[in-house]
C-alpha cells in the first residue's frame, strides 16, 4: 500500500463549521407558552401607562382579553380534536352564526325558554357535526370538502331561518322577547369582575385538558391521527371516533354561538365569518401538527391566549386593525416555520 | 506496486450526540468486485453508506476512490463522485414511465428546447439493453414490480456513470424469480468495473453474488472475508459476537385440540387488486400449541388469507371460521381482536407501530379499553402492562416513554407483539416477523414464539424465508393463486418440496380446480 489518507484533522474542522445550527427538543414541546409568554412581556413593554399603572396589567383589561377570545377558543379546542385525526373542520364559524341565529330566533319568535333553546341548539351543532364527520369518514370524503360544503350549508340554513334578516335580543317577561336569564352571558359573576364567556371558554379548556390526559378516547385520537392503519390493525373504531370529534367540533361550534348571541344581543346569519380560520391558527400556533396524531390542547389554550393579546394590545395602542392581521399572518407563518424546522432537524 | 482500491474507506468516526455509531471502521472495496457488508441493526452499516453517499458528514477519517482522495459533503457530490445507492425506497416517480424517469432533470432537447422523445427513448432502450434487462422503455413505473423497478434505479445510476453501486437489502421486498433477475445482471455490472456494496441479511444470497465481505458490529470492524472460503456459521458468529448455538428452539409437539377450524374460507375480488390473490376456498385446522406455516411465493396470497382471518376482508368474505369449536363472524379487527386474534402484520412502520408515540403508548394501544374502567384510563394499570410487556418481552429501549422510532426494527417488532399479547389472545397471526431484523432479534423472536406456543397458543405464521419456516412450523401450507394446495410436515418437509408445490401448476388439489 502506498496511497497516503487524506488528513483526518482537516475534515472535522470544515465539517464542524457547516454543523447546522440545533435547536434542543424541548423547546419545541413548551414552542406555544414561549411564545405566549414573549407576547405577555411584549405587552406589558408596549402597554399605554394610566396614572403610572400599565394598562394591559389591569385586571379588567386581562379578564377581557379572556372574555374576547373565548369565542374562538371554544373552536379551538374543537378543531384541535379534529386536527389531531388529520382532519379539519372549515365548517366552525358558520355553525356558529347558524347557532346565533337560531338562538335569537327561538327566544325573540318562538319564546322558548333557555334551557330548551340552550338543548336545541347544542343538538344541532352536534347533529350537523356528527354528519359532517359521517360523510367524511365513512364515504372517504375529505374532510376539507365535506366540511367546506358543510360551511355553505349551515350559511343558507341561517339565512333561511332569519329570512336573511339578523334577530336582535330584547329581554324582558312576556311573549317575543327573550328571558331576562338569557343576558346572563352578558354579564360578570364573581362581583362583577368575571366575564361569563370567559368562564365557559376557561371550563370547556378545562374539561378539554382532562378528557384528553384520561380518556381512552384522546389515546384513540392521537392513534389514528398518528397511522389510521395500525389504529384500525389494533381494534380502534376509526369510523366511530371520527364521526366522534367532528360531532364535538360542531357541538363545541354551537356553544360558541350560543355565547355570541349572548354577548352581541342578536344573532346574525352573517356572525361567525371566517372564525374557523382564526381557530385554525391558534391550534396551530399551539404546536399542533396538520398532519395529525401531534399536538396539544394547552397548546391550543395559549395559541388562543397569544391571539387575544395580540389583538388586545394593538388596540390598546390604537393601531389599525389592518396591522393586527398582518402581524397575525406573520406569528402563523413563524409557528408553522419553526414545526418545520423541527421535523427536518429528525 | 498495487493499483489503488475503488474505494477506500479509513478510519470512519462518526457520533450521534453522545452515541458512537462508528468507532473507527475500515472498507475497501475493488473494481468489479461484489463486496458485502453485514451486520446486524445498528452495527453502523447505513451509517457508514450514509456517509459514503454524502448524506452524513463523517466526524473524522479518509475517503479515497481509486487512490484519489474525496469530501463527499452532500449527496449531489457523492453523485458527481460516482457513488450512486439504490435505496429501499426507490427515488423514482411512480407515475412517470421509465424513459422519463431515466432522464429525470437531464432530459434530451430538440434544437428548439422542446423534448426529444426520440432521443429519451432511443436511450433508454439502450440503458436497459446495456445491463441485460427487458423491459418496456414506455411502461409507468407504478405498473411494474418492485424488483424491476430497482433495474430501473440500477440502469439509471449506471448512466450517471456510477462507479459505486450501493444496494440497500434489495431483494427484501422480491420474489424469488426477481431476485434470480437481479442477480442475472451482476456480471455485467462486474464487467463494467463497477463496485458494488451489497447490503443484506440472507447468508444464501451472499454466497450466491459476492465476493468478498465485510462485518460491521457496534460501529467496529468484526472481520472481513472471502465468501468462497468461509462458512455462513463463521460469517454468523462475525455478526453477532458469540455463536447462536441453535437458531431454532426445541418445542413440545402441540396439543390435539383444534383451535382454530377454517372451512370454504373465500374473499370475493375487491376492486384494487393489483397482482394479489384473494383466498379461494381455504381449509385450514390449526391445533393449540401449534405453529402453521403459510408458504407461498410472492402474491399467491399469504397476507390476503392472514388479512381475512382478522376481519380485514369485511364483507367479501364467505365461508366459516370457528375457535375452539365456536364460529366467529370476523367483518371487522374488532370482530377478530374480541374474539381473541392478535395480528403483527407484515410493515410494521406501515401497519403497526405509531411512530411518533411513545414505547409505552404503542404497547397499550388495542388494551385500553381493557385496561380503562368506563373509558377512564388508569394510569397504574397501564404502566403495570408495559413494564411486564418490556420485562417480559426483553423489550430493549431507554425508557417506557422514548419515542417507538429510536427502537431498534427488532425491539419494535416486539412492540407490536407486546400489544397484541397483552390482550391474551388464542390465535396470532404473524406476517414476516423477521422481516428487516437482525439474526440476534431473530433467534429472540423465534425463542418468543416457541414459548408462546408451548403455552398454548396457536400461531399462523406466513413468511417469505423457507429456513425459517423449516425450523418454527409443525406444518407448513403451501398457497398458489390464494388456495392451499398441500400442507407439509415440517420436520420432513424441504425448501425444494415447498418451491415445487408453490410453483408447478399440476400439484395442484384437482378437487379444488372447479371452485375458481
Amino acid at each position: 500500500m502506498t496511497v497516503d489518507t487524506t488528513d483526518p484533522v482537516e475534515k472535522p474542522v470544515e465539517q464542524s463549521r457547516r454543523r447546522r445550527f440545533v435547536i434542543p427538543e424541548r423547546f419545541f414541546t413548551f414552542q406555544s407558552y414561549v411564545a405566549l409568554i414573549l407576547v405577555f412581556l411584549a405587552a406589558i413593554i408596549f402597554s399605554p401607562r394610566r396614572n403610572g399603572e400599565i394598562v394591559f396589567l389591569n385586571s379588567e383589561n386581562l379578564l377581557n382579553i379572556v372574555r374576547a377570545v373565548s369565542e374562538i377558543g371554544i373552536l379551538a379546542i374543537g378543531m384541535t380534536f379534529v386536527i389531531l385525526i388529520a382532519g379539519i373542520d372549515l365548517s366552525v364559524g358558520a355553525i356558529l352564526g347558524l347557532a346565533a341565529t337560531g338562538t335569537a330566533s327561538l327566544l325573540m319568535v318562538n319564546d322558548f325558554g333557555v334551557a330548551m333553546t340552550v338543548l336545541i341548539i347544542l343538538a344541532i351543532g352536534m347533529a350537523f357535526g356528527a354528519t359532517q364527520g359521517y360523510l367524511s369518514a365513512r364515504l372517504g370524503i375529505q374532510a376539507f370538502i365535506v366540511t367546506l360544503a358543510g360551511l355553505q350549508v349551515a350559511r343558507g340554513l341561517a339565512r333561511i331561518w332569519s329570512g336573511g334578516q339578523g334577530i336582535a335580543l330584547a329581554y324582558g317577561d312576556g311573549p317575543d322577547v327573550a328571558p331576562q336569564a338569557f343576558s346572563l352571558l352578558n354579564s360578570r359573576t364573581f362581583n362583577g369582575t368575571v366575564p361569563i364567556p370567559a368562564l365557559i371558554f376557561a371550563g370547556v379548556g378545562v374539561i378539554a385538558l382532562i378528557v384528553v390526559r384520561k380518556t381512552v378516547f384522546a389515546r384513540h385520537v392521537y392513534a389514528i391521527g398518528g397511522n389510521e392503519r395500525a389504529a384500525r390493525l389494533s381494534g380502534i373504531p376509526v369510523t366511530r371516533i371520527k364521526v366522534t370529534v367532528f360531532a364535538i367540533s360542531g357541538l363545541l361550534a354551537a356553544l360558541a354561538g350560543i355565547i355570541h348571541a349572548g354577548q352581541l344581543n342578536q344573532g346574525s346569519p352573517n356572525d361567525g365569518m371566517g372564525y374557523e380560520l382564526d381557530a385554525i391558527a391558534a391550534v396551530v400556533i399551539g404546536g399542533t401538527s396538520l398532519m395529525g396524531g401531534v399536538g396539544t390542547v394547552s397548546g391550543t389554550l395559549a395559541g388562543a391566549l397569544l391571539l387575544g393579546i395580540l389583538n388586545n394590545i394593538l388596540a390598546l395602542n390604537n393601531i389599525d386593525s389592518n396591522v393586527q392581521l398582518l402581524i397575525k399572518g406573520v406569528i402563523i407563518v413563524a409557528a408553522a416555520g419553526i414545526q418545520a424546522f423541527r421535523s427536518q432537524q429528525k | 506496486m498495487t493499483a489503488p482500491p475503488l474505494l477506500a474507506m479509513r478510519g470512519i468516526v462518526k457520533h450521534f450526540g453522545g452515541v458512537h455509531a462508528l468507532r473507527g471502521v475500515d472498507l475497501t472495496v475493488g473494481a468489479g468486485e461484489v463486496h458485502a457488508l453485514l451486520g446486524e441493526n445498528g452495527a453502523g452499516k447505513s451509517t457508514l453508506m450514509n456517509i459514503l453517499s454524502g448524506v452524513v458528514r463523517p466526524d473524522g477519517g479518509g475517503i479515497e476512490l481509486a487512490g484519489e482522495p474525496v469530501a463527499l459533503g452532500s449527496p449531489a457530490e457523492a453523485q458527481a463522485a460516482g457513488v450512486a445507492m439504490i435505496h429501499q425506497e426507490l427515488d423514482l416517480v411512480p407515475q412517470a414511465t421509465v424513459t422519463e424517469n431515466l432522464f429525470l432533470g437531464r432530459e434530451p432537447r430538440t434544437r428548439l428546447r422542446t423534448l426529444d422523445r426520440a432521443a429519451m427513448r432511443r436511450h433508454a432502450r439502450e440503458l436497459l439493453d446495456d445491463i441485460g434487462v427487458e423491459l418496456a422503455p414506455s411502461r409507468r413505473l407504478s405498473s411494474l414490480r418492485v424488483g424491476e423497478q430497482q433495474m430501473v434505479a440500477i440502469a439509471k445510476a449506471l448512466s450517471l456513470d456510477a462507479r459505486i453501486l450501493v444496494m440497500d437489502e434489495p431483494t427484501s421486498a422480491l420474489s424469488d424469480s426477481e431476485v434470480e433477475r437481479l442477480f442475472a445482471i451482476i456480471p455485467g455490472l462486474r464487467r463494467r468495473g463497477v463496485g458494488v456494496v451489497f447490503i443484506s441479511h440472507r447468508m444464501d444470497e451472499i454466497a450466491v453474488v459476492a465476493d468478498r465481505g465485510t462485518v460491521l458490529r457496534d460501529g467496529r470492524n468484526a472481520g472481513s472475508f472471502v465468501v468462497a472460503e468461509t462458512p455462513p456459521a463463521e460469517i454468523i458468529r462475525m455478526m453477532v459476537g458469540q455463536p447462536i448455538e441453535q437458531l431454532f428452539p426445541d418445542r413440545e409437539p402441540p396439543a390435539e385440540r383444534v383451535r382454530l377450524r377454517v372451512r370454504d374460507l373465500t374473499v370475493a375480488d375487491g376492486s384494487d387488486l393489483g397482482g394479489r390473490s384473494e383466498p379461494r376456498g381455504v381449509d385450514l385446522d390449526v391445533r393449540e400449541g401449534e405453529v402453521l406455516g403459510l408458504a407461498g411465493l410472492l402474491g399467491a396470497g399469504r397476507t390476503e388469507l392472514l388479512d381475512a382471518l382478522f376481519g380485514l376482508a369485511g364483507h367479501r368474505l364467505s365461508g366459516t371460521v370457528e375457535l375452539d369449536g365456536e364460529p366467529v363472524r370476523l367483518s371487522d379487527p374488532r370482530d377478530a381482536i374480541a374474539a381473541g386474534i392478535g395480528y403483527v402484520p407484515e410493515d410494521r412502520r406501515a401497519s403497526g407501530l405509531v411512530m411518533m408515540e411513545s414505547v409505552a403508548a404503542n404497547i397499550v394501544l388495542a388494551a385500553l379499553p381493557a385496561l380503562a374502567r368506563a373509558g377512564w384510563r388508569r394510569a397504574a394499570r397501564e404502566r403495570e402492562a408495559v413494564a411486564s410487556s418490556i420485562r417480559d418481552l426483553h423489550i430493549k429501549t431507554a425508557s417506557a416513554e422514548s419515542a417507538v422510532g429510536t427502537l431498534s426494527g427488532g425491539n419494535q417488532q416486539k412492540v407490536v407483539f407486546a400489544r397484541h399479547l397483552l390482550r391474551q389472545p388464542r390465535l396470532l397471526l404473524l406476517d414476516d416477523p423477521t422481516r428487516g431484523v437482525d439474526i440476534g432479534a431473530k433467534s429472540e423472536i423465534y425463542r418468543l414464539l416457541a414459548g408462546l406456543a408451548t403455552s398454548g397458543l396457536a400461531v399462523v405464521v406466513a413468511s417469505s424465508e423457507l429456513p425459517e419456516l423449516l425450523g418454527i412450523c409443525d406444518r407448513i401450507a403451501v398457497l398458489r393463486g390464494g388456495r392451499i394446495v398441500t400442507v407439509l410436515d415440517g420436520r420432513d418437509a424441504t425448501q425444494e418440496a415447498i418451491l415445487a408445490a408453490a410453483s408447478i401448476e399440476q400439484n395442484s388439489n384437482p378437487s379444488r380446480m372447479e371452485a375458481g
